[in-house]
């Protein structure tokens, strides 16, 4: 406890003499004049003098935020950052974000409301008043209303407060003091630093294990940990100890179908490309030849590629005799086991891309010597 | 109340108009506190402890059971294709519906200036956080793996994923978990000026301790006074819309459906008027309890009861109109899976439930209408019981027998719940009323403070708003 006085305060019984008491002693102007009561008195601001709460305009405030907000992150979570389309809506289908907002808008708004009451606008939590230390506190929170003369800047003329509330009817009147600080050593700053330190390292250490442990801990496994037998591991079921098993001999996977073809000129003679030249099929030829094709053999099949001054081989021309007279099973020859310098592209594409980007090079061929009934 | 004082200018109301004064006998602020406030400091009675006993033997057969089903899987319940949603979401939608009844009282009667709610009031709201902690044990473990549930969240995840806004199942999430932050708050904003009144009045250390950490070093200043009512009202507002939304969000999660059954506008108003209906019903039963067993006649009056009472008889009129507005939809849709289902309702396997439904909640409250039944133990007892009873079932009703035949024929089944179903059920009620005999033993049951400025005298004579 210091000398400095914080207050002087008197009792009153009942709301009436305390809200005839509040003016008369407003009227000496010897400080802040506070009331304490067990509950809340009507008309008791204006006697003070206390302004207006601000509330209200803040939690508007926090309202219109909390409602931008969830807007906001709805709008970039659906549309922008993961653009998935749920039930044919659109991406940005504001109307199903409208529950959400309003939700978090009342969160933004009440706690505002709630919290900003405590902690902003009353201060909230303070353990160190002196009126909680007082004699008459216990019976503020009961029924009796207490008057107050706080010092305004440090000062007050205790005498004259005194006089003052008891002329105004307070009865039981106390002084209050500020309570007194002690500075905090350097050896107890010390160790609450320590002691923070090592909670927050006992901690970490206890939330590594545990979230490296919780997960393995039966039922919490994750799915991919079932009792089935995976392709790569040992099993005792079988024989020779393996968990897959060797399919039957001669067994062909679908797609992989082996080439048995020798020569290009067989290939020319038996193999007949079994797609249409339909728009699809060049469009999916058009891909393939830019993927694959066309970084040598040009974009236009005229073998002057992007490539030419690093590369020594000279890749053919697709668009000029005898290559443009070639059938396509002769190309697709090419493909499977390659030519020249040119290696196999028979790991690369499917069947079906193989035969579309013939048909590709057969429209670049087409587009590069046009006949005269192409112009229509 | 001062809200009331800065929504209105003051008026002078009419004798006739004037409701009954709020407590019983000559109760001063003084007194008032030492009736409330003596029950924490006190040592509880052997019926208290046998009842806690009890209630804590059932919640903690419902945590082994919730157990059982972590470690099993939900194969332990009766779900089934295509009945996915049963107990777990019946019991969801019902102990939410429970909670609304505390939120009402506190927000939307505070704001229709409803003073008798200022005797119940905080028991309510502790008994929405509670229901509302009941109720979400129920999707948690519904989910099956109710370690991931966090990924109900949007939160920044390696997975590159976010959570699918469109879904009512998401709004749910925000709805619910909104209202248990905010009902939470209200309630504990509420009980500051209580707990400081506890602190100052104790004089055991650890109490004084905690009362003195929870209270926030509450003075009662004026100028606190004036933003804690101005919160207080703010927070009103707010809750009012919230709780009118949080069950209707919920209802959305079956109206935006395509379950015969459950694709019907109706749903929100349905839903929400059921959810007050059911709380109040329990309002009534704990209401009765605790007046009788801790000596609070003249704070909770029958006037009060009463009025509780009439709630519930407006409230079972609405459901009869919400359960005739259903079949009429039904008709009136020519929609022949929407015909089918309402048969189900009265006719199918199912059908007692939809007939004890109706019973329930539309025939046995309609005793109230008689003053007698309305100032009876027995009688409110009677008609509340029923309520509860009915409101389960007509979830169950909702949920289960809509489900159980839906579009295919060939996927129709018919569901029957497990023990283990049966076990968390009561365990949530375990939960939920060992909850309420802790909060009757610990806190104040009455918002000391929110009754003292009703009490006469309490108001200074000059200030001409005094409503008495």
């Amino acid at each position: 406890m210091s000398d400095r006085t914080f207050a002087v305060v008197g009792l009153f019984h009942n709301a009436t003499d305390l809200m005839a008491a509040i003016p008369r002693v407003r009227a000496y102007r010897l400080g802040t004049v506070e009331a304490y009561t067990p509950y809340p008195i009507h008309g008791i601001e204006a006697a003070l003098g206390l302004r207006r709460s601000p509330l209200g305009g803040m939690v508007m405030l926090a309202g219109i935020l909390g409602c931008v907000t969830a807007l906001f992150f709805q709008w970039w979570m659906s549309a922008v950052d993961y653009p998935l389309v749920v039930g044919g809506k659109a991406l940005f289908s504001w109307q199903a974000f409208v529950p959400i907002m309003f939700e978090v808008t009342v969160l933004f708004a009440t706690f505002t409301a709630g919290l900003g009451m405590l902690l902003l606008l009353n201060k909230l939590p303070f353990f160190g008043h002196p009126m909680l230390s007082s004699q008459a506190i216990a019976s503020v929170t009961r029924d009796k209303f207490a008057l107050a003369v706080e010092a305004d800047n440090g000062t007050l003329d205790v005498e004259a407060a005194k006089t003052a509330l008891r002329a105004a009817g307070a009865s039981a009147l106390e002084v209050l003091f500020v309570p007194a600080e002690e500075p905090i050593s350097l050896q107890s700053q010390f160790r609450t630093g320590a002691g923070i330190l090592l909670s927050c390292a006992v901690a970490g250490y206890v939330m590594y294990w545990a979230i490296k442990l919780f997960p393995v801990v039966p039922p919490m496994v994750h799915m991919e940990d079932q009792p089935r037998l995976d392709a790569q591991r040992a099993s005792a079921f079988f024989k020779d100890g393996h968990g897959m098993q060797q399919p039957v001999e001669g067994t062909v996977a679908r797609g992989q179908l082996p080439y048995l073809i020798k020569t290009p000129f067989e290939a020319g003679e038996k193999l007949v490309n079994p797609l249409p030249r339909s728009g699809p099929v060049l469009q999916q030829g058009r891909v393939v030849w830019n993927q694959h094709c066309g970084v040598c053999h040009g974009a236009l099949g005229n073998g002057v590629p992007m490539l030419t001054a690093a590369y020594g081989a000279k890749p053919a021309n697709l668009l000029v005799p005898p290559i443009r007279d070639y059938p396509d099973g002769k190309f697709y020859h090419t493909i499977m086991v390659g030519k020249n310098a040119m290696p196999s592209y028979a790991a690369d594409l499917t069947e079906d891309e193989r035969w579309a980007v013939i048909d590709y090079v057969r429209a670049l061929q087409r587009a590069q010597n046009a006949k005269d009934e192409d112009f229509k | 109340m001062q809200p009331e004082a800065l929504l209105l200018p003051a008026v002078t109301i009419p004798e006739p108009l004037r409701a009954p004064a709020i407590v019983e006998g000559h109760v001063t602020p003084g007194s008032l506190d030492d009736q409330v406030l003596q029950y924490p400091a006190r040592r509880p009675p052997a019926v208290w402890y046998v009842a806690l006993a009890f209630t804590a033997s059932v919640m903690i057969l419902g945590f082994v059971l919730i157990g059982y089903t972590f470690y099993m899987g939900i194969g332990v319940w009766g779900n089934n294709r295509p009945v996915f949603w049963a107990f777990d979401i019946i019991n969801f939608v019902f102990w939410v519906g429970i909670g609304h009844a505390g939120t009402l009282i506190s927000a939307i009667l505070l704001l229709f200036r409803a003073r008798w709610r200022n005797a119940i009031s905080r028991f309510a709201e502790a008994m929405t956080i509670f229901a509302v902690m009941c109720a979400g044990i129920f999707p948690l473990i519904h989910v099956g793996r109710p370690w991931l549930a966090f990924w109900l969240f949007p939160y920044p995840n390696q997975r590159a994923l976010w959570v699918n806004f469109r879904s009512p199942l998401l709004w749910d999430v925000f709805a619910v978990s909104t209202y248990f932050s905010v009902s939470l708050l209200f309630w504990y904003l509420g009980l500051i000026p209580d707990i400081a009144s506890l602190r100052d009045r104790t004089t055991s250390k650890v109490r004084r301790f905690f009362y003195t950490v929870f209270s926030l070093g509450w003075r009662g200043a004026a100028s606190h006074w004036q933003h804690y009512e101005k919160a207080y009202l703010l927070l009103a507002g707010l809750a009012t819309g919230l709780v009118l939304s949080v069950h209707s969000v919920v209802s959305f999660d079956f109206a935006v459906s395509l379950v015969p059954g459950w694709h019907m506008t109706i749903f929100p108003p349905y839903f929400v008027t059921g959810a007050i209906f059911a709380g109040f019903a329990m309002v009534v039963i704990v209401l009765v309890i605790v007046r009788e067993t801790m000596d609070l006649k003249n704070l909770i009056t029958m006037y009060h009861l009463d009025v509780m009472n009439k709630v519930i008889l407006t409230m079972s009129c609405l459901m009869g109109y919400a359960y005739v507005m259903e079949g009429f939809t039904a008709w009136y849709s020519m929609d022949e899976y929407l015909h089918h289902i309402f048969m189900q309702y009265i006719t199918g396997t199912y059908g007692w439930a939809g007939w004890l439904t109706i019973a329930c909640n539309v025939l046995i409250p309609q005793l109230l209408w008689m003053r007698a039944v309305r100032r009876s133990y027995v009688g409110m007892l009677f008609v509340s019981l029923a309520v509860t009873v009915g409101m389960w079932f007509e979830r169950f009703v909702i949920i289960v027998i809509s489900l159980h035949q839906d579009f295919l024929p060939s996927s129709w089944h018919i569901y029957k719940p497990t023990l283990v179903d049966f076990g968390i059920l009561a365990g949530s009620f375990g939960l939920f009323f060992t909850l309420v005999l802790l909060f009757a033993r610990v806190l104040p049951v009455i918002a000391t403070t929110e009754v003292k400025p009703l009490l006469p005298g309490a108001q200074p004579a000059h200030a001409g708003g005094h409503h008495e």
